[in-house]
């Protein structure tokens, strides 16, 4: 009786059933990109980071990256400057099934690991700015 | 005699000049009040007129596709461009041809992709506006667009959206709405005419007799624009009985348009 | 002993409506306007080893907060762990969980909180679907075209139904009222359902039944405090679920002909029950309902979810499903 107490309290619908994850990123295609935020896309329904990656030849690659509704973020007081052109960022996730140059951002962070838009603003932009 | 014909005179300019204060009085229309004083705008409208076509003078004109014969052909229009022409920028003329050109694929309308401002008033269906205490509502039937505009104490955007953020305040019986955080995605007609993310609207809606309202639109975007350009038309209200929005989602209409390069070919 | 206490917890909630009476609209209608947005955590369908039970006892109602709470912890923590395995899905802290509650369920009638069953007609109709595909619902694994993605992915509407069910982000709702008008406005996928409001609803007709519409078509009237819409006209092209969309365990495909009635009542300053009926004997042999009580949140902004817009996804699942064609195809004739 207690054991089944375990199962009750979980909702139906998994976190994020309602998108297509595995139609769109290939799972056996494992990506960490670390670039230069060139763009932020607050656009629904996931928005999405473009970062340029230099490759070990020293080529450089624009990747796309899909996070999240801008929504949450923009009700948790982040804006459309909260990430600034020019941020490192970390990116691990998976490649797109179509081959190009787009990932999902399953973790984001800045390059000393601490994650995007949680807790305060952006540390980047200057204090007088939040 | 002479005074006999002058007091005549005198009544019958007085009569004269009543009469005209009479009419003058009642052409000064009063819109009906809504629960909070202001002028109530309320109501089902329409635009009559060719803006969602082409904003400038234009010649009927071939369509995109000649397979629909004359139904997919342009009707001529006048201009409701109150300086006639859009004033762009010398180097932004190209891009507006190049939209003109590209209009079949390229206009937003045709990948039903929300109107924006201020277009969505003059597409060719009724949209509904809703005075209400939590600020004035307008509900488009294209792309289920709809826009809440706030009359309190003006916000500003996080992001930039379609529909852009909406700050409205009374100006007498004038509703005077300020647009700003549009994404210069949506264009201001099916000739390709466009703006950037920096557009700034200022509409102006009066309620002039009860069946019209006026509206005006003034543009500003310096980065296409070499000053700032103004249009304005009649809205026509929708006196049917029955008169209601219908749904035009239309995404189902345009995925073909859209997707269909990408679908999986029959096998041969 | 379990229909007692649902009967204790009808008469409850039926005495507790009663009691509040909302303020007035300056035009004198009950007051329901506000943000409302949706609280995530309650299935659809009650668990079938909890029976008749409508709520959680304290010791599993303590057990889900703390459950909630951990989670939370887990979202808010500041720096990744160096050794955690991303997963395909966006951050986890990119989600609106929401606050736990008691609700055993969403559906409150029938008693066990279960959907009843589907009619022969409705499950037979649902295997020959799509010529045996089944209606598009999760994802199947199947893309040769837009329409194999359900409703939701090509971001058409989530219905009525599907709007209001919260889910783990954007449950924005929120209700405007002017002298004759309801406006019911959700977040995902930004409609605002315009609802005339008459006492005598010969004077708003419902449209004529050959014009059908996702949204159906809607018509309000007071009942005492309450707003009771009745909507009607529908398609039989979306599902009911949270997204409109026909997951496995949704209510899933319903028939065109399917009435809803939706009851909203205030019944505190600051909570909304929403109700609503589904009534649709083509589909399920009898009516089915369930309650969704909202809370004001006035500091919730409701935003502009332009789906269609910026549906990258939706060339990109089409696109790699064909990759995939390609590849599979190349490697067979080697």
């Amino acid at each position: 009786m207690r054991a089944t107490l375990a199962i009750i309290f979980l909702a139906v619908v998994p976190a994020w059933a309602h998108h297509a994850f595995q139609a769109e990123f290939d799972s056996t295609k494992p990506i960490k990109l670390v670039g230069k935020v060139t763009d932020m896309e607050w656009i629904n329904p996931h928005s999405w980071i473009h970062i340029d990656v230099t490759n070990p030849d020293g080529t450089v690659t624009n990747w796309m990256v899909e996070c999240g509704s801008p929504n949450i973020m923009l009700r948790r007081g982040f804006t459309k400057r909260s990430l600034e052109v020019g941020t490192v960022l970390t990116i691990q996730g998976y490649q797109a099934k179509n081959g190009q140059n787009r990932a999902n951002g399953s973790s984001v962070t800045f390059q000393d690991g601490k994650k995007l838009f949680v807790g305060g603003s952006n540390p980047d932009i200057p204090e007088d700015q939040k | 005699m002479r005074v006999l014909v002058l007091t005549i005179v005198a009544f019958w300019l007085a009569a004269a000049q009543a009469s005209a204060q009479a009419s003058s009085q009642s052409a000064a229309y009063r819109a009906p009040r809504s629960f909070d004083g202001h002028a109530d705008l309320s109501g089902i409208y329409q635009a009559v007129n060719t803006a969602n076509w082409d904003l400038e003078d234009h010649s009927p004109r071939a369509g995109t596709m000649w397979e629909t014969g004359a139904i997919g052909s342009e009707p001529g229009g006048q201009s409701v461009v109150e300086e006639g022409a859009i004033p762009y920028k010398p180097e932004a003329v190209a891009k507006k041809k190049a939209n003109f050109d590209h209009r079949r694929t390229a206009d937003p309308e045709a990948k039903c992709y929300m109107p924006g401002i201020p277009r969505a008033n003059y597409m060719p269906y009724p949209f509904q506006i809703l005075q209400t205490p939590r600020g004035i509502m307008f509900v488009y039937e294209f792309a289920s667009a709809n826009r809440l505009v706030n009359m309190g104490k003006p916000e500003e955007a996080g992001s930039d959206t379609w529909m852009g953020t909406n700050n409205g305040h009374w100006e007498g019986d004038t509703l005077v709405i300020d647009v700003t955080g549009l994404n210069g995605l949506a264009w201001f007609d099916r000739a390709g005419n466009y703006a950037s993310s920096h557009l700034h609207v200022v509409e102006r809606f009066t309620r002039v007799d009860p069946y019209h309202l006026t509206y005006e639109a003034a543009m500003e975007d310096p980065t296409v624009f070499t000053r700032p350009w103004k249009i304005s038309m009649p809205l026509y209200r929708k006196v049917e009985k029955n008169a209601q929005l219908l749904e035009f989602k239309c995404v189902e209409f345009a995925e073909e348009l859209l997707y269909g390069q990408y679908k999986k070919q029959p096998s041969k | 002993m379990p229909a007692c206490f649902l009967l204790i917890g009808i008469l409850l909630q039926a005495a507790t409506a009663q009691n509040y009476a909302p303020p007035k609209t300056p035009w004198g209608d009950p007051d329901l306007q506000g943000m409302w947005p949706g609280n995530f955590g309650v299935p659809l369908q009650r668990p079938e080893n909890l029976g008749t039970r409508t709520t959680l006892t304290d010791a599993e109602f303590a057990q889900k907060q703390a459950q909630a709470k951990r989670q939370a912890q887990a979202d808010n923590e500041e720096f990744a762990a160096p050794d955690a395995k991303p997963g395909i899905n966006p951050p986890s802290y990119w989600t609106e969980r929401g606050t736990p509650t008691r609700q055993t369920s969403l559906i409150i009638d029938p008693p066990d909180g279960r959907l009843p069953a589907l009619t022969a007609e409705e499950q037979k109709l649902r295997k020959e679907a799509r010529g045996g595909k089944g209606f598009p619902g999760e994802w199947r694994g199947e893309a040769a075209s837009y329409e194999d993605l359900n409703i939701y992915y090509r971001c058409i509407t989530r219905g009525i139904l599907g709007s209001v069910i919260p889910v783990v982000y954007n449950n924005g709702n929120e209700i405007l009222q002017m002298p004759g008008y309801v406006v019911f406005r959700n977040e995902m996928i930004h409609e605002a359902r315009v609802i005339p409001i008459d006492a005598a609803s010969s004077k708003h007709p419902h449209l004529s039944s050959a014009i059908r519409q996702y949204m159906g078509d809607s018509r309000g009237h007071w009942e005492g405090n309450t707003l009771v819409v009745e909507t009607t006209n529908f398609t039989d092209l979306d599902a009911i679920g949270s997204n409109g969309a026909g997951y496995p365990g949704d209510p899933g495909h319903h028939s065109a002909d399917m009435k809803l009635i939706e009851r909203f009542t205030r019944v505190g300053p600051n909570t909304l029950n929403y109700q609503a009926t589904i009534d649709d004997p083509k589909t399920w042999t009898k009516p089915w309902t369930i309650l969704i009580p909202l809370t004001r949140n006035e500091g919730y902004q409701l935003l502009e979810y332009a789906c269609h817009e910026g549906n990258i996804a939706m060339g990109d699942i089409l696109t790699g499903a064909r990759a995939e064609e390609q590849k599979k195809e190349n490697d067979s004739s080697k």
